[in-house]
């Protein structure tokens, strides 16, 4: 076989297997601009025959529907942002202390820390839960932030870094008489700001998309996240409105699409690093 | 003197990741522990230590907590064995194809088969409802249009577990496409180099060089993916119920319901240990099965 011909073809199969992975997404956004009505009665347009915004209407400005769905968004946005920021921010404090201070017993808080990455969570789902349940603070943005800052994999991903991070700059600002925190602050988060991207993102698509904790730990409709928020409005009022499950679905994929497609690289860069070394 | 001072505003750095780690981490694994010794009932006040009851009765073959354990377990095995492979295979064969496009197009293509990785398990599950719904779904107004009777594809089996794997796949298999496109990247280029001087074919170097240089992230990869496929709960939650019967519910769902709607958190709590006891196992037999007995030195 040719060599153009051959790689035609693995073209032609690529797009092939290119539409079955896009197919599913753009079925849900065409079925979100069709009525309910249209929807259920099956066939196979994939673009509405009827144009409309009622399901959008219905689920977002509140026409007819007591679920706070802007509030479910803004719930996963408020802690995927703020629980990013400190895990960003607190494991970048620790990785560069283990990474280059005179941290006591670094030797055994390291090891400590990376063996916790093959505890399964399934092991502390549930002392967690009566945890918070204890302090009174099921159901609130606690629950929805802290339990994700414990995971020692940004530890892990910053200390490769700084381990290999160069010295000299830290030492010229120590000379010019820059304390650790100055140093850290000035001439270190600067340097590491493309892998602290790469863990800000994983940490925020973690917190976003995450599924059973939120599910379990929040109970009232104000404090869903969406996704948690449009399972159970699957399968509750909604359960065979596929127009107005879809607009919901719509709604909860695209502010995360666009911060993959914004942070692809960062994130690729991410699974790389933590693979194998 | 200073030097102490010196290691304490170290120690400061480590302090706000330590507090998290005791406090989420730490403290939850001995509490947990603590729970699964104790009748823990969810809202009672008066939860007596039972010693090792909650272990024994789910080891008691006549029990309610053994059928529930044993039968969740088994569906997850099931769902374990049956998606796996398809995840490291079909992962590499994207990464294979992804690699062999001309370089214009390869960022392309591996964004498209990367897209689903980014979204929630909750969303992935409904719009696979919806498409695999039996009236009106997608997927069965094709097969009607074309002559087919329409597939009961979530309420009957086989199909109940082809659609969970189905969804699976298209959810997270860009995950390890990524990691095969990455290993299949460093391989040494002048070992196809000198192979292609041998005149080898495109079959024998992949059998010969390929898979022998991308070996350790191949063990990654399946281990990474046995213990996210045992974490299944979401698509069959959400898409199944655990039906037809109890034939997709698997141990998570098991889990879950003995904590929340039995109330019974302690021996919920020796369920989750133990499952995840078995997962660790099952990682290090998969660990030392395909490295087998090294030598001291040899690398």
């Amino acid at each position: 076989m040719r060599r153009r011909t051959k790689t035609l073809l693995l073209i032609l199969l690529a797009s092939v297997i290119a539409v079955l992975f896009i197919a599913p997404l753009f079925w849900m956004f065409s079925t979100s601009f069709k009525s309910d009505f249209e929807a259920i009665a099956g066939g196979l347009n994939w673009l509405p025959k009827e144009f409309t915004f009622e399901n959008y209407a219905y689920t977002l400005l509140g026409q007819g529907l007591n679920v706070p769905v802007l509030r479910w968004m803004f719930n996963s946005l408020f802690a995927g942002i703020t629980g990013s920021l400190l895990i960003v921010f607190i494991d970048a404090m620790a990785a560069y202390a283990l990474a280059r201070l005179d941290v006591p017993f670094k030797k055994i808080l390291l090891p400590l820390f990376i063996s916790t990455l093959m505890i399964p969570w399934v092991i502390t789902f549930l002392p967690l839960y009566m945890q918070f349940s204890n302090a009174g603070l099921l159901d609130t943005y606690a629950v929805l932030i802290f339990p994700y800052t414990a995971n020692a994999f940004g530890v892990f991903l910053l200390y490769q870094f700084f381990k290999g991070f160069p010295k000299e700059l830290e030492e010229a600002a120590h000379l010019d008489g820059a304390n650790k925190w100055q140093i850290f602050m000035k001439v270190v988060v600067p340097s590491a700001r493309p892998i602290m991207w790469t863990l800000g993102i994983f940490s925020f698509m973690t917190i976003y998309n995450d599924f059973l904790w939120p599910l379990v730990a929040t109970s009232s409709p104000e404090m869903r996240t969406i996704t948690t928020g449009i399972a159970i409005m699957q399968q509750g009022s909604f359960v065979s409105s596929y127009g107005k499950l879809m607009a919901l679905t719509s709604i909860a994929t695209v502010p995360i699409i666009i911060i993959f497609l914004i942070g692809q690289k960062q994130l690729i860069k991410g699974i790389t690093q933590t693979g194998i070394k | 003197m200073n030097k102490r001072k010196s290691s304490f505003t170290s120690a400061l750095f480590v302090l706000p990741y330590f507090i998290m780690f005791m406090a989420f981490l730490v403290i939850p694994l001995l509490y947990g522990l603590y729970i699964s010794f104790h009748d823990y009932g969810l809202l009672s006040n008066d939860r007596p230590f039972v010693g090792l009851d909650n272990y024994i009765a789910i080891f008691n073959p006549d029990s309610y907590l053994s059928s529930l354990f044993f039968e969740g377990l088994w569906n997850t095995f099931q769902f374990v064995i049956y998606s796996v492979p398809l995840l490291v295979i079909i992962g590499l064969g994207l990464a294979l194809l992804v690699n062999s496009m001309p370089a214009k197009l390869r960022g392309f293509f591996r964004t498209v088969y990367f897209i689903p990785y980014s979204i929630s398990v909750s969303v992935i599950a409904i719009i696979w409802l919806w498409l695999l719904d039996t009236n009106s779904g997608l997927i069965n107004n094709y097969l009607t249009k074309m002559g087919f009777d329409p597939i009961p594809w979530l309420t009957t089996m086989p199909y109940a577990w082809i659609s969970i794997v189905a969804a699976t796949l298209w959810w997270t298999i860009g995950f390890n496409m990524i990691i095969f496109i990455n290993a299949l990247n460093e391989v040494p280029e002048d070992l196809y180099e000198a192979s292609s001087i041998d005149g080898a074919s495109a079959w024998q170097k992949f059998i010969h060089i390929t898979l022998p240089s991308i070996r350790p992230i191949m063990l990654f990869v399946i281990i990474t993916s046995t213990i996210a496929s045992f974490n299944i709960y979401g698509q069959p939650y959400l898409m199944t119920g655990g039906g037809p019967g109890d034939s997709t519910e698997v141990l998570l769902m098991g889990i879950v319901e003995q904590a929340f709607e039995q109330r019974q958190l302690g021996s919920a709590s020796a369920m989750a240990i133990i499952m995840a006891l078995i997962m660790i196992i099952v990682s290090i037999i998969q660990f030392k099965i395909s490295n087998p007995a090294k030598k001291g030195g040899e690398q």
